[in-house]
């Protein structure tokens, strides 16, 4: 019987395959987003230009109440953001209890949120019409061409190392060492960058696995600090020996908690704080409530798309972000891109500036760079 | 000239030809032919393409980048040669026995292998792996602690090799226990009882006649642990990284990860998966070659006895306690331990008067759980239904016919194993995006995705099957005038129901972690339980993610509970 049975699946197997392989790849590019051009200039991007520049021209009590009114005949509004979903879920309850206007929301990793976007505009199909997100994927959607400038009055709260052509910061990521109470005793915590390669220090430290471009800040702040090449060469090598390596900032952080390692090279000061907040026995500051090591903040931002379904709804929340929104950031213990009273997150730390232009342009040698060093750490016969 | 031909047959030959190829038969294999065939093709395609296309047209350029230079890819390669053996052999060893035992003996505690085969590949592997930390941490692990105070030193390192080779081991086992178990339903124990009357020892009966026949299952089960553990960074990342143990994978991972990405050198890192998954899959092809010697189920009626274990019953009844307490007692319990903490610490009286539910009341507060828990239920169910069914014709003809391609078709449909999720997940968007289709942006691309993730699974527990049933059934009942259509449903399904229910049951399970594709899939109100669970890792929030982890246990072994309860109603065998 299987031979009978074989007629005519013999015939169909090998066409099969072949016509699949031609339909399957219906042309294009579908990762790079290199193709189609990607940027604005789709059918509603002359319509949105005129409505943002209308809008954006405003000022005063006008501005937001006519954004309102005219998001409102919108309808709706859709974000894509890398917000985590508590601060993301607060943001967007605060802003439609605000304006009335009803948010859909996608969250992902930043990759994905850039990923999502540029795929939807090479396919002409744009479904968000705002996107908040790290630096690094913003200033690529700006290279890119997809999103729109933005003007009012609301830049003008913003440092001028925030503002971007076509996005603008609305919080920043502050990275500094943190350590277990438990494990380091007062006085014994790091207090600069060059602490972490002391021999205290020696087996009690972690790094996490894709934190290149701290590495990159930190090398350049050396540089401009008076260090040669080959002293930052030699201060990263002793970090690595005595570190262990980890994926993942929260499992990090979990794992300092927990006392199965004593210092966190890097971890975002507002993870550590969710810790300290649940009562962990952790801390970036030293007890005289100071953060002694310079911090750098990592921006993230916002941006509407040229290409919006609802435009002036984009224009509303761009607005509100730099705004209003800034206190539903601080409320949920994040550091806002502007002066916002009573915000403590930035209490006792000294910021330095945050190369942006530089891993802009150089992310992927940094980011191989700091993986040699990290497999350095097996060269060098194991660090844990 | 075909033109011609046609014109020259009479009317009724013509009929005739046309109702034959409209048939049951021909029209549900080439669907399912070509849905398998299209859903492997779409990502395959796009990382073939990627991979060896530069900005000048085909390049090898990709390969270079990959593995040359300072990449180290010989000595990762190395690690996850031993990584991915071991972890794979532990899995075997332990899945079969169980199964064994479970099928063939009269072994006490048997609820408890239900359990036992299921926990492991429910929990997140991030979060087995971070409970196994708790546990085998050399300074804050719990049994090391506890070691230590009877032995007085702490034995247990689970940042290395072997303690990456246990963690994965124990999370695969299930694997390998399932299709076992419905491997070993499907054999006629008389078989080896002949062998033992005859004279034949206990172990030569194993090596001799219990082994062979089980090996296209044995096969399947070693080639899908040892590619998934070749192609998962979970456990490596977090045991690994620790000791600076770098696998294969951490390369995708980085590549992935620094921007741009480098789609090219990604691809190049999976083609190398893929040419070892397809040696894997010719091999186990050519082993199951013979098919007549493992056709265990044929016209004859057999019942499967289970063997009096007698004086060793009860040491057997231990080894299945103790299994039971460390593959699922002792991570489940730092779980739940964790869970009711606001951060993780030793047990102590403070620990334990800090005791609180609320992590449990606020993952159940969370806005968007109940769609979640909503749409990965839909989602599992559809994609494990789906998957089986394409998975058993298309292994009907992958094992039964002497169509050409059918090995090929085999590979194509392994492929979708190596493909990073994220490619997966680019190559649909890329795909549904320019489909006039209401696909993209709701469930139905979302279903697309898993049914392609899992189809090598479903091929691996369908072929499984299907080696083992003789043809003579399906002859029989063709002789008694069945259609096709009819025996297929009547005959092959039922006979083969252990195996497609297994696999059934592991997608379903499955299903409910991936991530990796659904996070760029899934749209605003199409969420599911993975994309929550990994919001709560990007929030910091570990002690509300194992919160999640236990109560996802909880759903799933109650929904996979009501399957066996249906599948029993349709006259699924068991062993109780």
């Amino acid at each position: 019987m299987a031979d009978v049975l074989t007629l005519t699946t013999r015939r169909m197997i090998i066409p099969a395959v072949a016509l699949l392989t031609a339909l399957a790849g219906c042309g294009g590019s579908v990762t790079s987003g290199e193709s189609g051009g990607g940027g604005g200039g789709g059918q509603r991007a002359d319509a949105n230009a005129k409505v943002y520049e209308r809008l954006g021209a405003l000022t005063g009590p006008q501005r937001r109440a006519q954004m309102i009114a005219e998001a409102k005949k919108d309808g709706q509004l859709t974000l894509y953001t890398s917000l985590t979903d508590d601060v993301a879920g607060a943001v967007v309850k605060e802003f439609t209890r605000q304006t009335g206007v009803k948010v859909n929301l996608f969250r992902g990793g930043s990759e994905t949120v850039l990923q999502r976007v540029l795929q939807e505009s090479d396919a002409r199909r744009i479904r968000n019409d705002v996107v908040e997100t790290n630096f690094l994927e913003m200033a690529t959607l700006a290279q890119r061409g997809v999103l729109a400038k933005f003007q009012g009055p609301a830049l003008g709260n913003v440092e001028k190392t925030g503002r971007f052509d076509a996005w603008t910061a609305t919080r920043f990521n502050i990275m500094l060492p943190a350590w277990n109470t438990n494990l380091i005793r007062p006085g014994d915590e790091p207090r600069s960058w060059e602490d972490l390669a002391g021999p205290r220090f020696k087996g009690k430290l972690t790094m996490e696995l894709s934190d290149n471009d701290w590495y990159a800040n930190v090398t350049k702040y050396w540089l401009a600090h008076g260090k040669t090449q080959a002293q930052v060469d030699q201060l990263w090598k002793q970090i690595v020996g005595n570190a262990k390596v980890v994926k993942g900032h929260t499992v990090m952080g979990q794992l300092l908690a927990a006392g199965q390692t004593g210092v966190d090279a890097m971890n975002y000061t507002y993870l550590v704080q969710k810790d300290i907040d649940s009562g962990a026995p952790v801390a970036f500051r030293s007890d005289d409530g100071i953060a002694h090591t310079p911090a750098f903040p990592r921006p993230n931002g916002v941006g509407m798309m040229k290409d919006a379904p609802h435009p002036a709804a984009a224009i509303l929340f761009y607005d509100w972000m730099l705004t209003d929104g800034q206190r539903a950031l601080v409320d949920e213990g994040l550091t806002p891109s502007t002066k916002v009273p009573g915000d403590k997150s930035l209490n006792g730390i000294t910021l330095v500036p945050y190369d942006v232009r530089g891993l802009v342009a150089n992310e992927k040698s940094w980011a191989q760079r700091y993986d040699a060093l990290l497999r350095g750490v097996q060269r060098a016969g194991g660090g844990g | 000239m075909l033109d011609v031909r046609i014109a020259r047959l009479p009317t009724a030959r013509l009929g005739q030809a046309l109702r034959h190829l409209l048939s049951w038969r021909t029209v549900i294999v080439a669907g399912c032919v070509l849905v398998v065939g299209f859903l492997a093709v779409v990502p395959l395609y796009h990382l073939v393409r990627d991979t060896f296309t530069g900005e000048q047209g085909f390049t090898l350029g990709a390969f270079a980048r990959a593995y040359g230079g300072d990449s180290q890819s010989a000595a990762m390669l190395r690690n996850s040669l031993v990584f991915a053996v071991g972890a794979g052999l532990l899995a075997l060893v332990l899945g079969t026995a169980l199964a064994y035992i479970q099928v063939r003996t009269d072994t006490p505690f048997k609820g408890l292998f239900f359990a036992a085969s299921l926990v492991p590949l429910i929990i997140p592997a991030i979060l087995y792996a971070a409970a196994w930390i708790f546990l085998a941490d050399p300074e804050i692990g719990l049994v090391n602690s506890a070691l230590e105070s009877i032995i007085g030193v702490r034995p247990l390192n689970v940042f290395s090799v072997w303690g990456m080779i246990w963690v994965q081991g124990l999370h695969l086992a299930p694997i390998a226990f399932l299709l076992m178990v419905a491997a070993f339903r499907a054999m006629d124990p008389s078989l080896e009882e002949s062998a033992l009357m005859s004279g034949a020892s206990w172990a030569r009966t194993l090596r001799r006649i219990t082994v062979p026949l089980l090996r296209p299952a044995l096969v399947s089960a070693v080639l899908l642990m040892f590619v998934q553990s070749l192609e998962s960074f979970e456990v490596p990342g977090l045991l690994g990284l620790q000791n600076g143990i770098y696998v294969f994978t951490s390369r995708i991972y980085f590549v992935l990860r620094s921007f741009p990405i480098d789609y090219g050198m990604a691809g190049a890192y999976a083609l190398g998966l893929l040419a070892i998954a397809a040696a894997g899959v010719l091999l186990s092809g050519r082993l199951s070659g013979d098919a007549r010697g493992f056709q265990t189920i044929s016209g004859k009626a057999f019942r499967p006895r289970p063997i009096e274990l007698g004086r060793a019953r009860p040491f057997v009844g231990a080894a299945v306690l103790a299994y039971f307490a460390i593959t699922v007692v002792l991570p489940i319990g730092v779980l739940v331990y964790t869970s009711l903490l606001g951060f993780y610490t030793a047990p102590s009286m403070a620990a334990l008067r800090s005791m609180s539910l609320d992590n449990y009341r606020e993952a159940l507060n969370l806005p968007i759980a109940v769609t979640a828990l909503k749409n990965s239920v839909l989602l599992g169910v559809g994609s494990a239904t789906a998957v089986m069914f394409l998975a058993a014709v298309v292994s009907w003809v992958i094992v039964r016919t002497r169509a050409p391609g059918r090995r090929l078709l085999d590979i194509l449909a392994f492929s979708p194993i190596v493909i990073p999720g994220l490619v997966l997940g680019l190559a649909l968007a890329f795909v549904y995006l320019r489909s006039p289709l209401p696909i993209y942006g709701t469930l139905w691309i979302l279903l697309i995705s898993y049914s392609t993730r899992y189809l090598p699974y479903g091929m691996r527990y369908a072929s499984a099957a299907m080696t083992q049933l003789s043809a003579e059934l399906e002859e029989s009942a063709h002789v008694c005038g069945a259609s096709w259509w009819q025996t297929f449903r009547r005959v092959l399904l039922p006979l083969t129901s252990g195996g497609i229910v297994a696999g059934w049951i592991y997608i379903l399970v499955v299903s409910f972690r991936e991530l990796s594709s659904s996070i760029l899939l899934y749209s605003p109100g199409k969420e599911v339980l993975s994309v929550l669970i990994w919001e709560q890792f990007e929030n910091g929030r570990f002690t509300l993610l194992a919160a999640i982890g236990v109560l996802m246990v909880t759903i799933l072994v109650g929904l996979v509970l009501v399957a066996y309860r249906i599948g029993a109603g349709v006259g699924l065998k068991t062993d109780d």
